[in-house]
């Protein structure tokens, strides 16, 4: 007969692992024979518990709910104001104080900006067409301005292109039949499509056209701004007051000078009254004050600029696949609504599809994007018909499986058509004669330190992926090896 | 029957007699031309008074026995007889050492030494590169337990005469290291010349981790198309970008050549490391001399680095799992 003492000990090995662990973790952990003397492995490794310590030697241990000023809240250093992280990124530098200034920056001017001598070279942007653009939001933080002294753009082959296309509109307006050249400019990611369009801004800014921009369609159709349904339109359209009121004002800002002289020559019907002998300024200025009237007000506006004598007019967008799908705003049976069912966007649609003329002649300039792009398959369609308009080869084909935009298909017919005059302007990479005359402005600007030659050069224009401008900068500005 | 068993002996003893002489006929008569020989297994240079003390003893193999000889007057007695009072002289002085073949050979390859030992020599390095046999593969030859050391001081021998100007290098000596070469040397496998083709187009192919690229060069202004886009959109990190080019950057030739490149497999690092070695290959198909240039640059070596297998009883290739008291 085994003696108690024996026994007692028996029990007390499978009692004694269970009373130091508590009821909670009994339950969580895998019970293992108290007198299988094998590891239990993969066991969940036993966490020490925060708090779990054992009770002071001596004195007390009391309950201390005061946050502990050392070890947990180390660091006391002031927090951002409320926004100001946001500005911080949204900021737009425009001008480095560390930058040398390049003696032999030349700036564009309202003679100059059209030759085609400029061809190749950096040119440097005026001040008040600076302002202009920063008016109209058309520098992005993405872009590298903040790397050089002030603000200058190269005159690339597109750029050029482009000026040239300016040109044609000019000559245009002043004969009988008035041209609105409608472009749509793509390319690869980095590929400068931003700038182009900015540089189209400040062509037109410098030319004194009349210059609407809408500076990232993704602002429009995110469903960040209020919006309301139009009286009297059918199918239902949709105002957006207070983006219409801040468009506006941008406008007025950025036109200051044609804004000085222009006047009302027209009745319109406006849900506030007009004080007597009042300029158009004025008028815009009160569809800024009352978001409500914003709308009327720029139909107002657009009335205004139609009448002969008045200015060409630049319509751009960027981001165009933003307003080539359904927006994120819904309609009373919450669906979604069409972007083109949104009146600014349609405005601009209808000038870029060639529904509507711009009465004084003028130009329609959209920007796709390739890095904030929503999948917008029939733009892209249509983008890819173009090109192979241009290049010859054979026409892309639906393909039937996606669900197609028809909206957008028909808006964009005109690319697929080669006899329509709204055509892609394909932004490529850079000729190595460019990329050596923008590498030497970095050089003069201090900011590229490398003798620039020609095997340089090609390095970097080979690494830039053939010359993509954006690459060329980040390779030799951003980046120090 | 134990006279039946008595003869058979004989027979085998005899036979084996036989074909030992004829073996050790030849390596007898070359060690008749190399005298002197020492027995020092050393290879440092004998201390004189050891040299003077050593008795160079002429050391010849015992004759074949004629038992033929006898026959007439004794017949079968008269040839046991002989063999009674035969005492068989071993075919080499180190038969009764415990490792006889190895001590041959060591011996003879030193006396070999000492023999062309004033004819010039060339560095270490520049010598041509020989891959000898390993100790494994001479105790598996020699079917003796030789020891790791002594092989070596072996080898010191046989790259001391490796070293000898390859011009002046005797016949005597290559037949010598014929037999501790490994039966494949490296070199023996050429890889055939890479061409240009009619396009004027170079191929190479290239590996890294489990990524293969094959690459064509060909004369341009640094155009790089890798899959069909460019190297920006290939690539986002403008490391991979450098590492795809690296061949031609690293030897100046980015902007003399355009390159097309198919990838697959793997990431994008295995990917750009394969395009490096791809490019590197096809580059020296264009220009053979810049090899050298592409070696420093670290463009010729496949890195034969991989992921290592997860074993049974870890969690990872390595990691244990937890250790638990209880």
């Amino acid at each position: 007969m085994p003696s108690a003492n024996c026994l007692r000990s028996f029990s007390q090995l499978s009692l004694d692992a269970t009373a130091h662990s508590t009821a909670a973790s009994r339950f969580l952990q895998p019970r293992v024979a108290c007198f299988s003397t094998s590891a239990a492995r993969h066991a969940n490794p036993q966490m020490k518990k925060k708090g779990m310590t054992a009770a002071p030697k001596k004195g007390v241990k009391t309950l201390n709910t005061k946050k502990s000023k050392g070890a947990s809240n180390n660091d006391m250093g002031k927090r951002p104001a409320q926004g100001e992280r946001k500005a911080q990124r949204k900021r737009i530098v425009l001008s480095n104080n560390n930058a040398l200034e390049v003696s032999s920056l030349k700036d564009l001017s309202k003679a100059n900006v059209l030759s085609e001598a400029n061809q190749g070279l950096v040119m440097g942007l005026p001040e008040p067409v600076v302002d202009a653009l920063r008016d109209v939001e058309a520098f992005k933080t993405t872009q590298g301005w903040s790397f050089f002294r002030r603000p200058a753009v190269l005159m690339r082959k597109e750029a050029i292109q482009l000026v040239q296309l300016f040109k044609e509109a000019e000559d245009s307006a002043a004969g009988a039949t008035k041209r609105t050249i409608r472009r749509i400019l793509t390319g690869e990611r980095k590929g400068g499509k931003s700038t182009l369009l900015l540089q189209g801004l400040s062509t037109a800014f410098l030319r004194q056209w009349f210059v609407i921009n809408l500076p990232e369609c993704q602002d429009i159709v995110n469903a960040h701004t209020d919006y309301a349904p139009l009286e009297g339109s059918k199918p239902i359209q949709y105002t957006q007051d207070t983006y219409t009121a801040g468009l506006l004002s941008q406008t007025l800002k950025a036109n200051k000078a044609y804004f000085e002289k222009a006047t009302i020559t027209q009745k319109h019907e406006l849900p506030v009254t007009l004080p007597a002998k009042a300029k158009l300024k004025d008028l815009v200025a009160i569809g800024i004050a009352n978001a409500e009237a914003s709308w009327p007000v720029f139909k107002a506006l657009w009335t205004e600029l139609s009448q002969p004598g008045q200015p060409q007019i630049l319509l751009a967008a960027e981001g165009l696949s933003h307003i080539m799908q359904n927006s994120e705003y819904m309609n009373a049976d919450v669906k979604r609504i069409h972007a083109h069912d949104l009146t600014i966007v349609r405005h601009f649609v209808d000038h870029l599809s060639g529904a509507k003329q711009l009465p004084n002649g003028g130009m329609v300039l959209a920007a796709t994007s390739k890095s904030n792009a929503p999948t917008s398959p029939a733009l892209d369609f249509r983008i890819k018909s173009a090109e192979a308009l241009k290049t010859k080869t054979e026409l892309p084909q639906w393909n039937p499986y996606t669900a197609v935009d028809m909206r957008t298909m028909d808006a964009l017919k005109d690319l697929s058509d080669p006899k329509a005059d709204l055509d892609v302007l394909e932004v490529g990479g850079l000729s190595k004669e460019e990329a050596r005359s923008i590498m030497e402005y970095y050089a003069e600007s201090g900011m590229l330190r490398h003798q620039v030659n020609d095997s340089f050069v090609t390095e970097k224009w080979s690494l830039a992926g053939m010359g993509n401008i954006g690459e060329l900068e980040k390779n030799s500005v951003r980046t120090r090896l | 029957m134990v006279c039946r068993k008595i003869a058979q002996g004989l027979s085998r003893a005899v036979d084996t007699f036989g074909a030992q002489s004829r073996i050790q006929c030849a390596r007898t008569a070359r060690r008749s031309l190399q005298l002197p020989t020492t027995r020092s297994i050393s290879t440092t240079v004998s201390r004189p008074a050891e040299i003077e003390t050593e008795a160079q003893e002429p050391f010849t193999a015992a004759k074949p026995f004629d038992f033929e000889a006898d026959d007439g007057e004794n017949g079968a007695k008269g040839g046991q007889n002989i063999l009674r009072t035969l005492r068989v002289v071993p075919a080499s002085p180190s038969y009764f050492s415990a490792k006889p073949t190895f001590t041959d050979d060591f011996l003879s390859l030193s006396a070999l030494l000492r023999k062309v030992a004033t004819l010039p020599t060339i560095p270490n390095a520049e010598a041509p590169k020989v891959a000898w046999k390993t100790v494994e593969q001479y105790r598996i030859m020699t079917n003796e337990p030789v020891k790791t050391q002594r092989f070596h001081k072996m080898l010191h021998i046989l790259r001391r005469l490796n070293c000898i100007h390859p011009q002046l290098m005797p016949q005597e000596v290559v037949e010598a290291m014929k037999r501790y070469k490994k039966p494949s040397q490296p070199g023996d496998v050429k890889p055939k010349p890479g061409v240009i083709d009619e396009l004027g187009r170079a191929k190479g192919v290239g590996r890294r981790k489990t990524s293969s690229a094959v690459a064509w060069l060909v004369e341009g202004e640094g155009e790089v198309l890798i899959n069909g886009q460019s190297l920006t959109e290939y690539f986002g990190r403008l490391h991979h970008r450098e590492s795809a080019v690296w061949a031609l950057k690293a030897t100046g030739r980015l902007d003399k050549y355009n390159l097309f490149g198919l990838v697959e497999g793997g990431g994008s690092t295995g990917q750009a490391e394969a395009m490096t070695l791809a490019v590197a290959k096809a580059l020296m198909v264009h220009e053979p001399a810049l090899k050298p240039a592409l070696r420093r640059a670290g463009c010729i070596t496949r890195d034969p680095r991989k992921v290592e297998r997860k074993k049974p009883g870890h969690i990872k290739a390595r990691k244990m799992p937890t250790w638990v008291k209880r």
